[in-house]
């Protein structure tokens, strides 16, 4: 059974993950320099997120349906997603095994990854706040 | 930090959670092989073979010699497409596919290095799967049966005979390719594009000049020594990269300074540049993309400046690192209480005597190009697996170290 029941309850916490990091003094910045487009495509439940990480730019995410024009795509179950900001997922062996797939210029979004070690703790205070053990739990 | 997180970094001995090997492609190594390349590629199910390659080597006689050895073996040349540049691109790719198609081809052979191999393996998914070359971008991203989850679809028989010892990839399912419109290099892997045939034959080197063969051969070195040290490794990888090493001990000095006289050290180094192949790298190679997209330093000379830097720095980083450096030090008869240092200047002595520049100034990189490349190789994916966690300070150190 998928962790989350549907999809506003992804957009509830990994959504609100995302919109708390483009209002980051210290950390957007840096998400940023990407300078790109990411779009996270969900399974179980069907989800869709869309990031737009663009320097000198305002940050900008759309939970759902977006008029931004990706530029590279992730696709995978919400459930490794969830797993992911829980700080559980290596991404080269999910994308080594197809439960991440990514299109586009993937070295825009790996070069991200190593920045996302101290967002770890947030997602899990945001459950926590929530007193969602049952996502703690779950991963 | 959070402890215990998946980035940490990952132990380097032990029975890891999780790897994964594959090596698909049916290798023939030995004398006079090329003569043989009808028989042995229409087991792959070739029958009317388009030849990609390039105009240097298109002048050696070399293609001429394999295109005899197609028609010998029963098949037919369906066309030659010669017109791969040093560093290919996307359009380059779509060209070869349509000029397949236009030839009525059913398979690919690659006779050449790792940009006419790339070419001919992205022209290939093209070819079989339609679509453009830039939009085959990703990784495990090609066709796949049961709502692409299940098995790749394969694309048309692909034969990759190669002319240097180094890049590997006549055993690979990786290519990279430019893309001159967005001016970025783009990476394609999945399974498919392992070749089903590679020819390591040594007369395919016989006239290799000696500083390519000198560079080439470093680039085998470092895939050897990176693939051994990098977060992502495998006892599979471990044991073709120590003897891949082995190898490139006995024989990248002889196959540079015989060279033609010296089949055997020349044959040998094909097979230890095969041997050496991995996609699980480091932070040499994710200093030299940048330093070649940007400075158009060639790949194994970047490799070989890059290599005893990223050594010296990675083995100080934890007992396990410098451990896995050791192993490679007891190949080479390199033992002493600092390894990273001891094996750093082992591989700065050897890079001299192979007579390649061992500093970046040399090739024409200046200092004020630093940021640059330091942002670069942060966003090269290898940075990933590197042993030792880098960050945008590292790598600027490194880069003033090599310059």
């Amino acid at each position: 059974m998928a962790y989350f029941k549907d999809a506003d309850e992804v957009y509830a916490y990994i959504g609100k993950l995302f919109e708390q990091l483009a209002e980051d003094d210290e950390l957007a910045p840096k998400f940023r320099k990407a300078n790109t487009i990411v779009q996270y495509q969900y399974r179980e439940p069907e989800s869709q997120i869309t990031v737009k990480l663009i320097e000198g730019e305002d940050g900008q995410v759309d939970c759902g349906e977006t008029t931004m024009e990706p530029e590279v795509v992730m696709t995978m179950d919400a459930d490794t997603a969830h797993r992911f900001w829980l700080g559980k997922v290596n991404v080269t062996v999910a994308l080594a095994r197809g439960q991440m797939k990514a299109k586009g210029p993937v070295a825009k979004i790996l070069k991200l990854v190593p920045l996302t070690k101290p967002v770890f703790p947030r997602y899990r205070a945001l459950l926590e706040q929530d007193e969602r053990e049952d996502l703690l739990k779950a991963a | 930090m959070e402890a215990g997180s998946a980035l940490d970094p990952a132990p380097l001995r032990g029975f890891k959670d999780f790897y994964q090997y594959a090596s698909t492609t049916r290798v023939i190594a030995g004398r006079d092989l090329l003569s043989s390349t009808g028989f042995e590629f229409q087991k792959e199910g070739a029958r009317r073979v388009f030849l990609v390659t390039d105009e240097v080597i298109r002048a050696t006689g070399l293609v001429e010699r394999v295109e005899a050895g197609v028609t010998d073996g029963g098949l037919e040349v369906a066309g030659v497409f010669d017109q791969v540049p040093q560093d290919s691109s996307t359009h380059v790719c779509d060209e070869c596919a349509a000029a397949a198609k236009e030839a009525g081809a059913d398979s690919f052979l690659a006779v050449g290095g790792g940009s006419v191999m790339d070419t001919a393996k992205v022209a290939d998914v093209v070819f079989t799967h339609g679509g453009a070359a830039r939009e085959q971008e990703g990784f495990y991203l090609l066709p796949r049966d049961d709502d692409g989850m299940g098995r790749p679809r394969e694309i048309a028989p692909l034969a990759c005979i190669p002319t240097t010892a180094g890049t590997g990839s006549e055993v690979s399912m990786a290519a990279v390719i430019k893309d001159p419109d967005e001016r970025v290099k783009l990476e394609i892997a999945d399974f498919p594009l392992f070749p089903r045939l590679a020819i390591l034959d040594p007369e395919t080197t016989r006239t290799l000049p000696a500083k390519v063969a000198a560079a080439t051969g470093m680039d085998a070195m470092t895939h050897a020594i990176e693939g051994y040290v990098s977060v992502d490794w495998s006892a599979h990888q471990d044991a073709r990269s120590l003897h891949a090493l082995r190898m490139i001990r006995d024989n990248l000095e002889r196959a540079v300074q015989r060279g033609e006289e010296d089949e055997e050290a020349r044959g040998n180094m094909l097979i230890a540049a095969n041997l050496a192949m991995t996609i699980a790298l480091g932070s040499v190679h994710a200093m030299s993309h940048p330093a070649g997209a940007q400075f158009g330093v060639p790949h194994g000379v970047a490799n070989a400046i890059h290599l005893p830097h990223v050594i010296r720095h990675n083995a100080a980083g934890s007992d396990d690192i410098a451990d896995r450096y050791r192993d490679i030090g007891e190949i080479f008869d390199v033992s002493d209480p600092e390894i990273g240092d001891a094996l750093a200047t082992h591989v700065t002595e050897l890079v001299d005597r192979l007579g390649l520049p061992t500093r970046l100034s040399q090739v024409g990189v200046p200092e004020d190009g630093i940021p640059a490349l330091v942002e670069g190789a942060m966003g090269d994916g290898t940075t990933l697996l590197n042993p030792r966690e880098m960050d945008e300070e590292d790598y600027a150190e490194l880069y003033r170290a090599a310059l």
